[in-house]
């Protein structure tokens, strides 16, 4: 029974709480979370701004720590990683994918995208075949000289999901991508992050405070003032 | 990560603020140039002074033991009998004989000095020595330096005709006789500056002649020096004054004689043994100095013989003294212009660290380390405090040839003549290696503060920039 779990599951938070203090007043940001991800399925995470979905990312993402309760993401404990080892962890394991897209800025589009392989020590010839297929997956072949300045906010983004999924990650986090983006533009990049969980067959999770975005997801987590109040799977 | 991809990156980021990046990079330059233009100065101010000195009195004498200190009134008791065959011994030493260019006997004597048709009469500092081989070792010139050669126009021949301070022949009253310039007593000789100022190099050569013409002629003062033989009688030589020589600072120039050696031993020694109080050496290499000084001392107690070596060192305490004083200036410059260059990174890189938090957070959160974030930052650092330190020896090399081809001259203290103002950096590779290898540490130094304060960021704080 552990063992289906654990092949299914990609990441899993266990009673976990997580306040911020700010001076004399503790503020939550999550209280008493416990959540499964499935493998390989396109999860979107929503609530309204300020209920904890980017404080959920960035403990799925292994770069921030609860207070309390444990997270788990490929089977590994995380609160058992040093600094270096969850480093390396994230460097393997995790794709991020931010509101603000940001790239680096003095890499073109190419060299952003082919970076994460550089973190892995990919082999210079692997790499560049790879950076330029995930280049033309995102529909950019024709910018990888580009800097990111050079570039609109769609086409950044589509640079910043080529750069998360380069690594063939375990997880991919995406925090409120659209939010910086107009509708249009906006929509087509969710299609894209879709249309690329499919074909890479990549755990995706997405936040948003627009629950119209739900009609994408597999599963839908909905949260609110740290807490989640629903669940459920798309049929 | 990779270094030379670090190094790329670094070396980007560098452009995306140029302006301040280039206002770090000359202030690293400016530090480069200060510390190289004035190090170069000073070490041609070194080179000058040793160079005047080496030219005029050799690198180190040979004494009796004990001259130094109680012998200067004495030169009886601190004679050297077998002069020669201690200049014989150096010069045919294995092991010093190509070090030393010269070595040449001297004798340093005190008495009165008188003219006495005019009746006046003071004491004096005579020194005796041979002048073919002063003529000799002031060719020295290891540094390129090009010091004016000032000639005493005395010849071996001629065995009684010396040369005079300018403050003795005021004194003696031979301003008029010596044509003097500048001489307070008789406000009228002003129309030989012309003469004085001809290329002392064509002088050089046409020296000998015309020194032998002018005493021949018979127009040239005699004065007449009296001093005390070794026995202890008074004892008196008649000397012709070939012309009066500034000796640079006044306490000498009010009371030198020159002479040749032979009429200095005349004086003090009568019939009796011929000695000198002193073997002036030469060497071609100041480098070689102390190794001359361990070799000299090893011979000097293998034959028994009770001489001690002193160097220009300790025959000029002035020179160590300059120096030193140049040295501390020089110090308090390289220190003032490393701080200045320390703030000036700390301060350039603090800004980009806190600029570029996010982008902290971003790297970190792709997995970059905290060692790869801190490297991230001193090299790029390092990157200005090299681009600066190139610039700035870059520039300095430029300055100087521009100082140096300017034909500049100044008047080093103790000085007679004025010296060409020349910047030796290109003669100096170490300052400038130097010079480059402590603003690059510098500036790497001082970018390991921010690059720290970056590594430390936590990856969350860094991407919301708290
Ligand atoms: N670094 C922080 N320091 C203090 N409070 C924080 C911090 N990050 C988030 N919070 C608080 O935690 C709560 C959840 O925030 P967050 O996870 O950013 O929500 P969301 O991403 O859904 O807008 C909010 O009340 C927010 O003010
Ligand atoms: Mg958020």
């Amino acid at each position: 029974m552990t063992q289906t779990i654990a092949e299914e599951t990609v990441a899993r938070l266990n009673g976990v709480d997580k306040i911020y203090r700010l001076g004399d007043v503790d503020v939550v940001g999550l209280k008493g979370v416990t959540l499964a991800l499935r493998r390989q399925k396109f999860t979107v995470i929503v609530g309204p701004s300020g209920s904890g979905k980017t404080t959920l990312l960035n403990l799925l993402g292994c770069i921030d720590t609860p207070n309390l309760g444990t997270v788990e993401v490929c089977g590994q404990d995380i609160a058992t990683l040093d600094d270096n080892q969850l480093s390396d962890f994230r460097a393997m394991k995790i794709g991020f994918i931010f509101q603000n897209f940001s790239l680096i800025p003095v890499l073109t589009a190419y060299e952003n995208v082919e970076y994460p392989l550089l973190l892995t020590g990919v082999p210079a010839a692997e790499r560049k075949e790879r950076t330029l297929a995930m280049l033309n997956a995102v529909e950019l072949g024709d910018k990888a000289n580009h800097r990111p300045n050079q570039l609109s906010g769609g086409q950044r983004q589509r640079v910043a999901i080529a750069r998360s999924l380069i690594k063939e990650p375990a997880l991919v986090l995406a925090d409120e991508p659209t939010a910086n983006l107009d509708t249009r533009t906006g929509g087509a990049i969710i299609a894209l992050m879709r249309r690329m969980q499919e074909t890479q067959h990549t755990s995706f999770v997405f936040s948003s405070h627009d629950p119209q975005l739900m009609e994408w997801a597999d599963d839908t987590v909905t949260i609110r003032d740290g807490e989640i109040i629903d669940m459920r799977r798309a049929a | 990560m990779n270094l030379a991809y670090t190094v790329s990156i670094a070396f980007r980021n560098l452009f995306r603020n140029a302006r301040r990046s280039s206002i770090t990079v000359l202030s690293v330059a400016t530090g480069g140039i200060a510390v190289l233009m004035f190090g170069g100065f000073v070490a041609n101010i070194f080179h000058s002074l040793e160079t005047g000195l080496v030219m005029s009195g050799g690198h180190l004498q040979v004494f009796k033991q004990g001259y130094f200190h109680f012998g200067a009134g004495d030169p009886a008791s601190y004679g050297i009998a077998n002069y020669d065959e201690v200049m014989q011994t150096i010069k045919s030493d294995p092991q010093l004989g190509p070090m030393v260019t010269l070595a040449t006997p001297q004798l340093t004597l005190f008495g009165v000095a008188g003219n006495f048709k005019e009746g006046v009469s003071r004491t004096f500092l005579g020194v005796g020595f041979i002048p073919s081989d002063r003529r000799k070792m002031a060719q020295w010139d290891r540094y390129d330096m090009h010091i004016p050669i000032r000639l005493s126009g005395m010849t071996d021949e001629q065995t009684d005709v010396g040369i005079v301070g300018y403050g003795l022949a005021r004194v003696l009253h031979l301003c008029d006789a010596l044509q003097v310039k500048d001489c307070p007593q008789p406000p009228k000789k002003a129309e030989q500056k012309a003469a004085v100022d001809t290329d002392i190099q064509a002088l050089a050569s046409a020296e000998a002649q015309t020194a032998a013409q002018q005493t021949q002629a018979g127009d040239h003062p005699k004065i007449d020096l009296l001093a005390a033989t070794s026995q202890g009688a008074p004892n008196i030589v008649s000397l012709t004054v070939l012309k009066a020589q500034n000796q640079g600072f006044k306490e000498m120039d009010e009371v030198f004689v020159g002479m040749p050696l032979g009429l200095a031993q005349k004086l003090i020694y009568g019939r009796g043994t011929k000695q000198a109080t002193s073997v002036v050496v030469q060497l071609n290499d100041t480098d070689q100095l102390y190794q001359a000084v361990d070799r000299l001392n090893q011979l000097f107690q293998e034959k028994g013989w009770g001489l001690e070596v002193r160097t220009f060192h300790d025959l000029t305490p002035f020179y160590d003294q300059a120096t030193g004083m140049f040295r501390s200036i020089f110090a308090f410059l390289a220190v003032l212009m490393g701080a200045i260059v320390l703030f000036t990174v700390i301060n350039t890189m603090s800004m980009v660290v806190m600029e570029r938090t996010v982008e902290i957070g971003t790297l970190r959160a792709l997995g970059l380390r905290r060692n790869a974030v801190r490297l991230l930052f001193i090299v790029e650092g390092a990157l200005l405090g090299m681009v600066g330190a190139t610039l700035g020896v870059i520039s300095a090399i430029i300055l100087s040839i521009l100082v140096n081809a300017s034909h500049l001259t100044w008047l080093p203290p103790n000085n007679v003549e004025r010296i060409p103002l020349r910047v030796n950096v290109t003669a100096n590779p170490d300052l400038i290696l130097w010079t480059w290898i402590l603003l690059v540490v510098i500036a790497t130094l001082s970018a390991f503060f921010p690059a720290n304060r970056a590594a430390r960021l936590t990856v969350v704080n860094a991407l919301h920039q708290v």
